[in-house]
């Protein structure tokens, strides 16, 4: 892919701390959940940017920074080159317009009171300039054919439809004010299996077809795959691996990728007596309190003492792409 | 160790070369308000000691519901089984009375759930809820069966489980959590352990994590295992046959190897080839078309015929049987010798 001089979405630093507070009417702040701790990535037009990580990671709450639906403790959120971070609620609700979101669970992000019309044109009632009144109707009802779905059933409630024909209803909506960028979370975690296959298939078709940006966001690292053009692996609130897919599932350099993908299991049981196995021990570490230098170094069976000492940066290392450990060394682990 | 009222109830089978567990045509409906919803609809499947049989199917195939009806914790009403028989050693488990069902189930057949944090007691301590099986069944006092308890977690492998023995649920993490419930279910050596989506609420280390257990806890005690899930990766892993079920019935039953090597059923063929894979990158996901259909209105003929590629107009008539294919492998497709040279419509 030819990358565009400027990149549509540029993040920087971005930090988001919850406080932990204790005390009920003098809230003493006591520490705080570091969910997403200095997170740096660029996004061009059209392309799409994986996300994987396990619970936990900071991956949901990055969602929420980019849609301006948290505020950063610090760093930068740059659409097109204007920083959100510092706009005002005016500017924010502008900017808006060209990052949407479409939700990982199709159940409770739809208003079960609100027919699908309703819910779809949304968007048009916070931003009535994209759209005459008197146009709505016919405009969501394109939307619908779009996804792939009835124009008729417009007068329908959320519960009328199957979780698959919901989640294209979010997509919908998040569609409507013709976005740039789509920070789909998860959107097809939710679904049967024979149905994440339709979605994924919507998803790619749109992306052709109105050159959209996608920040996807799952755990499920061959649907990741096979979406993506370049992923980002996190780790308690830091990227710890980012590369093009093709780096990132055959040439990981970092042990923490190493071991999640090793994880997954295959879908074939040819050799799996001989597969090779990373198992990794215990939980992830707190956000809270994560440990010092590098975050994954409680778990990781490379650890020596200036993992402890020094956090690595995210930078090129092994395999030509950038990953934050000490001892990356390419490593073909196995094929998803 | 064993409690001799139930063994001298079930010994008299106990002779007989029937597998450990047998369901045989097992029928499951619910009566609701909207009608009937047929949902297990003669349903026939054998585990042995030591082998694992995965179930697979999509929500609402039924899966679920069956290993309920195995287990005897159906809530009847609204569900009723109208016909078929679950086979324990011989001994047809629905014809047993509650008292004889419960000294079964736990002890000899015992389950794990999806979702260990709404399937443990919060207001108890782990330690507590663990022992409890060694009391109620075992009658063994309090201070031994907390013992017992640590033993138990230490074998599932929670680190500390002395000192975390009287924690509490919400102090645990979803790993850990799972074990803790695994410990429960293997506590009084079950002969089958029913896991019903075990790993599907957490994260793909963890999973891997449990997976290993359970195949380990399985090794040494020689259990048969039905693991109940929708995940192909999974069960890849670690099944020695399949069943794969599609509105409550099966549709399809074969060896691991055979299966994912070449399906039988137009089914399994379309979601062995909707999982994304690298060589196909870039290109279109084959995705089975239109949805699972409604219990309450199941379609006419074999269910799946709204959606197959090979379709042909009896298919809309005829509920195709499970047609013997050759010894250990059957599939529930009229046309199953196309599927099996993989000639579409």
């Amino acid at each position: 892919m030819a990358e565009p001089a400027e990149p549509i979405l540029q993040v920087r630093d971005l930090v988001k701390h919850f406080p932990l507070t204790q005390g009920i009417v003098l809230k003493r702040q006591i520490g705080a959940i570091k969910a997403v701790d200095g997170v740096s990535f660029d996004l061009h037009r059209g392309e799409t940017l994986g996300v994987v990580g396990e619970s936990g990671c900071g991956k949901s709450t990055l969602a929420k920074l980019l849609m301006a639906l948290e505020r950063p403790t610090s760093g930068e959120v740059r659409i097109n080159g204007r920083d959100m971070t510092k706009a005002n609620s005016a500017e924010v609700k502008r900017m808006r317009r060209n990052i949407q979101m479409v939700m990982q669970d199709p159940y409770t992000s739809l208003n079960p009171r609100m027919t699908v019309g309703d819910i779809v044109g949304e968007p048009y009632e916070i931003h009535s300039e994209v759209a005459p009144k008197g146009d709505r109707r016919r405009k969501v009802q394109e939307l619908l054919e779009v996804v792939g779905l009835n124009p008729e059933h417009i007068n329908r409630y959320p519960h009328q439809f199957s979780g698959g024909q919901r989640q294209r209803i979010g997509i919908a909506r998040g569609l409507a004010l013709q976005p740039e960028i789509l920070v789909c979370d998860e959107p097809v975690s939710a679904l049967d299996v024979s149905i994440q296959a339709q979605v994924m298939n919507l998803l790619d078709r749109l992306q052709t077809e109105f050159n959209l940006a996608y920040i996807f966001i799952a755990h499920d690292l061959s649907v990741v795959r096979h979406i993506s053009d370049r992923v980002a692996v996190m780790y308690l609130g830091k990227i710890v691996e980012l590369g093009k897919d093709d780096a990132i599932y055959e040439r990981s350099a970092h042990p923490y990728t190493q071991a999640l993908l090793s994880a997954v299991p295959v879908p074939d049981p040819v050799g799996r007596e001989q597969r090779e196995r990373i198992i990794l021990q215990g939980d992830p570490p707190s956000p809270a309190d994560p440990p010092s230098g590098c975050r994954f170094r409680t778990r990781c069976w490379k650890a020596q003492d200036i993992c402890a000492e020094k956090e690595p940066l995210l930078e090129i290392r092994a395999g030509n792409h950038a990953s934050a450990c000490h001892f990356a060394e390419a490593h073909d682990v196995i094929h998803i | 160790m064993s409690n001799p009222t139930i063994d001298t109830h079930l010994s008299a089978d106990e002779t007989t070369s029937e597998p450990l567990l047998v369901v045989d045509n097992l029928h499951v409906e619910f009566v609701t308000r909207q009608g009937l919803v047929r949902a297990v609809n003669g349903v026939s499947y054998t585990v042995d000691a030591g082998e694992s049989l995965a179930v697979l199917g999509e929500s609402g195939s039924g899966k679920s519901v069956t290993a309920q009806a195995i287990m005897g914790i159906l809530d009847m009403p609204p569900a009723r089984i109208p016909k078929g028989e679950v086979r324990f050693r011989g001994t047809d488990l629905l014809k047993l009375s509650d008292q004889a069902r419960g000294q079964i189930r736990g002890q000899r057949i015992a389950m794990i759930f999806q979702d260990a944090l709404s399937a443990l007691n919060p207001v108890f301590t782990v330690g507590w809820q663990i022992s409890e099986m060694f009391r109620v069944h075992r009658g063994m006092p309090k201070r031994e069966a907390m013992k017992k308890a640590v033993e138990l977690m230490d074998r599932v492998r929670i680190p500390a489980a002395k000192q975390r023995v009287n924690d509490y649920p919400h102090q645990f993490s979803g790993g850990m959590r799972q074990r803790i419930m695994i410990a429960m279910a293997i506590a009084l050596d079950p002969e089958v352990l029913i896991a019903d989506e075990p790993t599907t609420a957490l994260d793909v280390t963890v999973q891997a994590q449990i997976m290993e257990l359970l195949a380990e806890l399985q090794r040494e005690s020689n259990m048969g295992l039905i693991l109940i899930t929708h995940d192909l990766g999974v069960v890849a892993d670690v099944a020695d046959k399949i069943a794969v079920m599609y509105a409550g019935r099966i549709v399809e039953k074969a060896p691991v190897y055979d299966l994912y090597k070449n399906p039988a059923h137009p089914y399994t063929e379309g979601l062995l080839e909707s999982i994304p894979r690298v060589d196909l990158k870039g290109r279109e996901l084959y995705a089975i078309k239109g949805l699972p259909p409604n219990l309450l209105d199941l379609p006419t003929g074999c269910a799946f015929h709204p959606r197959c590629p090979y379709r042909k107009p009896n298919c809309v008539t005829d509920v195709p049987p499970l047609y013997e294919i050759d010894g250990s492998r059957s599939s529930a497709c009229h046309y199953y010798r196309e599927v099996l040279d993989g000639r579409a419509g």
